[in-house]
């Protein structure tokens, strides 16, 4: 078993040290980072840290160096967000941190996607994500589409606003999807059951997987409303998403 | 709380009271952010969008908090955009089952030199509408019940200003400049703010959306408390702060602000906040919307207003503007569980 000694960058113990909490998750977290190189360790400190141009410096150099693109991607982006997104959900940090950290995987991401894009990489699912109708809140979802693209789905964005028709329509268009639904205000959440409803009345309710997310969505309501799962942040989304997409065979 | 014996008040006089935490023969049933639902359109028929551009309509549809549901206060301003479109943010009016909302992916300032508070502000439409819809109010119910306004936080108006995303990725990057912003963008909710109480508002709800959910409690101490200090000090009437989400981490600042109330979200539950104001400041709350309200029956509402009850909260109603959907039933039974728990224990509040 890897110890956290066995991690060379002092800035990653330091997370994991003063940050982690649950024992499977500081196991689970020190076992990735002793296994990846220092200078994956590198690009995942300084994602933590939202430093963009340091991400960006550091994949390029790793690029440079002829690391494979999903390394890269999976050993310092993910693995990065990875402890960004305990910290959130602890409230060591709040969303305007979350969104540097998120500007930092980008710089990161704008290199390799173009890379595993041409690579021609099989995607896990496909996930349509919508804000619901009245809403114009995106943050949330944002990151939940970054998360879900960084581990290997395909992701069609519907952005904001986003209709009971326009929802139908894609779900139509592709075969056996997950759909996310996200509300940031209490008086917009109905309109998630609304659209579960219109999918109910289209005869497509049991070809879709449907999510629910946002700050004030809980499981009661979301089962409530009838959706198949709830995540509380993109971690979670995504955990949810590998779990409805292995259900759905 | 205080048991000593109190006449009967009428519905200003016990929100005012209970505003400046003093005794009150019941404890008032407020809402200072909004009942607006489809139901009371139709009743009254004055409808969205129409009911937030027009101020026969949006008097009447406010009115009906107070005529139809048995609460203590007439909010008129229904949502939270009316300044945001006087200032030139582009907006959605949606249609009667929808909040109008504005583009926020659209923003209209990048940086603090763009921030210009148009001289003719308060003559915008949507502003006069406001304006006018509290005299209509004023003059139909004078000094029977209480009139709330609702100016607009210099948060909030940086995420509808700036989009939400530019404007928290500012405040981390540039504290300096976020600080600078948000007193440049005071002077609209100053200046709305007087102008609703020169209309005739008892008293204004302030909603900053400096959210547990988004921001942390020491971003609320270091970017909106002294900010909240001064409107407290130049708007002379009780204000109300409304901050939906977790608060309570918040809410011993919130406490020091000298805002007369805080408008609390069911995330935080009444006894544990009760306790952490320590009467210092009223509250305003908290019954759930999304699972309460809009998705259960009126014996749950009962429970969920006893618990706040119970707890000593100042005065009582929803956490939030109430989904639009929501059922008059539901509205109903927190005036009336209110109402039986005072008529049961008989005694003052």
């Amino acid at each position: 078993m890897a110890q956290l000694s066995d991690i060379t960058n002092a800035a990653i113990r330091r997370e994991i040290e003063d940050f982690l909490e649950r024992p499977e998750e500081i196991a689970r977290t020190v076992e990735l980072f002793a296994r990846v190189s220092p200078l994956m360790q590198e690009i995942a400190a300084a994602l933590i840290e939202g430093d963009n141009g340091a991400v960006d410096r550091l994949t390029v150099q790793a690029l440079d160096q002829s690391v494979e693109a999903l390394e890269i991607m999976d050993d310092g982006l993910i693995a990065g967000m990875g402890i960004v997104g305990i910290k959130f959900r602890e409230s060591f940090i709040f969303v305007p941190e979350v969104l540097a950290c998120a500007r930092a995987m980008k710089a990161g991401m704008a290199h390799i996607e173009p890379i595993l894009s041409a690579a021609g990489v099989e995607p896990i699912a496909t996930v349509i994500m919508g804000t619901v109708k009245g809403d114009l809140h995106d943050i949330g979802k944002n990151l939940c589409i970054m998360m879900l693209r960084g581990a290997g789905f395909e992701v069609i964005d519907l952005g904001v606003d986003t209709s009971d028709d326009a929802f139908i329509e894609d779900v139509e268009k592709h075969c056996s999807p997950i759909l996310g639904m996200s509300a940031l205000l209490t008086t917009t959440m109905p309109n998630m059951g609304k659209t579960i409803e219109a999918l109910i009345d289209a005869d497509l309710r049991d070809e879709v997987q449907i999510m629910v997310g946002g700050a004030p969505v809980t499981q009661e309501f979301a089962d409530d409303m009838g959706a198949d799962g709830y995540g509380k942040d993109a971690l979670d989304c995504v955990a949810l998403a590998k779990r409805l997409a292995e259900a759905a065979g | 709380m205080t048991t000593e014996a109190v006449g009967p008040m009428t519905s200003r006089a016990r929100v005012l009271a209970a505003l400046r935490r003093e005794p009150v023969d019941r404890t008032p049933v407020c809402n200072p952010t909004s009942v607006a639902t489809v139901e009371l359109m139709d009743l009254v028929d004055a409808p969205f969008p129409l009911a937030n551009r027009d101020p026969e309509l949006m008097a009447r549809l406010a009115a009906t908090s107070y005529t139809e549901l048995g609460f203590d206060s007439i909010m008129p301003v229904f949502s939270i955009i009316q300044e945001s479109s006087a200032l030139g943010c582009n907006m959605q009016w949606e249609q009667k089952d929808n909040w109008p909302t504005v583009r926020m992916s659209e923003p209209i300032w990048r940086d603090a030199d763009d921030i210009r508070i148009p001289n003719d502000f308060l003559l915008h439409p949507d502003m006069v509408c406001v304006l006018d819809a509290i005299r209509i109010l004023k003059k139909r119910f004078g000094d029977e019940v209480a009139i709330i306004g609702k100016t607009m936080g210099p948060w909030t108006l940086g995420y509808h200003c700036f989009g939400v995303e530019a404007f928290l990725l500012m405040s981390l990057d540039d504290p300096g400049k976020t600080k600078l912003c948000l007193d440049r963008m005071k002077e609209a909710t100053l200046q709305f703010g007087l102008a609703q109480i020169e209309a005739g508002a008892d008293a204004l709800t302030l909603p900053d959306h400096a959210t547990g959910d988004l921001v942390s409690g020491e971003y609320y101490a270091r970017y909106l408390k002294d900010l909240h200090v001064e409107f407290a000090e130049r708007l002379p009437v009780p204000l109300i702060l409304h901050i939906c989400g977790r608060t309570i981490d918040r809410m011993d600042y919130i406490a020091q602000t000298g805002m007369a109330a805080f408008h609390f979200d069911s995330k935080n539950a009444p006894d544990e906040s009760m306790t952490v104001m320590h009467d210092r400041i009223a509250l305003v709350g908290n019954i759930n919307n999304p699972e309460t309200l809009f998705a259960k029956g009126p014996e749950v509402v009962r429970q969920e207003v006893l618990k706040n009850l119970e707890a000593g909260v100042q005065l009582v109603g929803p956490e939030c503007a109430i989904p639009l959907q929501t059922s008059i039933e539901n509205l109903l039974e927190i005036s009336q569980t209110v109402r039986e728990w005072h008529g049961a224990r008989g005694r003052a509040h």
